[in-house]
């Protein structure tokens, strides 16, 4: 009657069905919802491409075709970048669970660094030259016409207030991957 | 195009085998590691799903009971370790010898009680302990859990003495 492996053995079971059509449905689903992340960046990123490319033909002047001409290029690379850091890797499913926590936890990290060099990786130095470069003659001109600086004060707020914000949850993400790596750190030490 | 038809065809009669063979073990499986019942039909879908998926791996290199075993319980680890209010509560098996075992009365306590203490028990241990106490209760051999968990069968050995002691102060004389 004590015996736990009776007693594990013989617990009440919940009846469980799944058929291969809906586990069929449910691996595609699996599937969309790891990639959708990245196909969303890159979505975002040609985009860019397209909508920075279009103003490239259309510039007069030469120093604004090459700013749009970059933020262009910036989105593709923006793009690929996405696609190079997260998307998913796969592991064996059969490998043994210290393996499996290991993974998860280089995953992590690999999602930090990500983050951490984010502003290279996301080739935001570039995208801030060309869009310097883009803005440069209208500025320019906008020295003799006081008028036009001041149609741009909402733009330049509007990049401000991303700017400030795009720093702060950077470093919010990466203070909570960084937390967790530790943690999980901690956890593999204490059960080797 | 054949040959992924093929791949298919042995994909989901090989999950259907398992699903068959292996279905009350798997749910013990999600049992040890989820206490809530909606989360636990969410994990063993989980677990069917990963299964499934890994059947278009299966190369035979190891036998099909340790593979479904090692899926199972890869993909429940996962799911304990994303929850971190759970997993920062894990102990070894090792922190049970220092802990007292329930007093005769509960000892004789009703089938149900019992199988609620031993998920209590099972519920508190880290993944690697919690895998081989699992593997022990469904009966495997050392060898067998050494298989699924990757360890050394002397590890094992040690560890499966450890887990008797223990289910003896906390189920009786049956524990052995």
């Amino acid at each position: 009657m004590n015996d736990p492996r009776t007693i594990w053995q013989n617990q009440p079971k919940e009846p469980f069905r799944m058929s291969v059509d809906e586990m069929r449905l449910r691996a595609q689903r699996f599937q969309m919802k790891a990639r959708f992340k990245v196909v969303y960046s890159i979505t975002i990123g040609l985009s860019i491409c397209v909508f920075f490319g279009w103003n490239c033909i259309r510039a007069q002047e030469v120093l604004s075709r090459m700013g749009f001409g970059l933020l262009s290029v910036c989105g593709i690379y923006f793009g690929y970048q996405a696609y190079k850091w997260i998307w998913p890797s796969d592991l064996p499913p059969d490998s043994p669970v210290s393996t499996s926590i290991e993974f998860y936890r280089s995953e992590l990290e690999r999602r930090r660094d990500y983050s951490l060099h984010g502003w290279r990786r996301s080739g935001l130095t570039f995208c801030f030259l060309g869009l310097a470069m883009a803005l440069a003659p209208g500025l320019i001109d906008s020295l003799h016409n006081p008028r036009l600086l001041v149609n741009t004060v909402p733009f330049f707020a509007l990049l401000t207030v991303w700017f400030v914000a795009f720093l702060y949850l950077k470093k919010r993400g990466q203070n909570k991957l960084q937390r967790e790596i530790d943690e999980l750190r901690t956890f593999e030490r204490a059960e080797s | 195009m054949q040959s992924t038809a093929v791949q298919n065809a042995s994909q989901t009669s090989l999950y259907e085998q398992v699903a068959e063979t292996f279905g009350p073990a798997l749910d013990r499986l999600a049992r040890a590691y989820e206490l809530d019942a909606e989360a636990r039909r969410d994990l063993l879908q989980d677990i069917h799903l990963q299964l499934w998926r890994s059947f278009a791996y299966f190369d035979q290199r190891c036998s099909l009971r340790t593979w479904v075993y090692r899926v199972a319980h890869n993909v429940a680890t996962k799911h304990v370790m994303r929850q971190r209010r759970i997993r920062d509560r894990l102990v070894n098996i090792e922190n049970f010898d220092f802990m007292p075992g329930p007093d005769q009365a509960e000892l004789a306590a009703s089938q149900t009680e019992a199988l609620g203490r031993l998920s209590t028990l099972i519920q508190r241990l880290k993944p690697l302990d919690r895998q081989i106490i699992v593997s022990y209760l469904e009966d495997m051999d050392a060898s067998s859990i050494g298989e699924i968990t990757g360890l050394s069968a002397a590890n094992i050995s040690m560890k499966v003495h450890r887990i008797k002691n223990i289910l003896k102060r906390w189920f009786g004389e049956g524990g052995l």
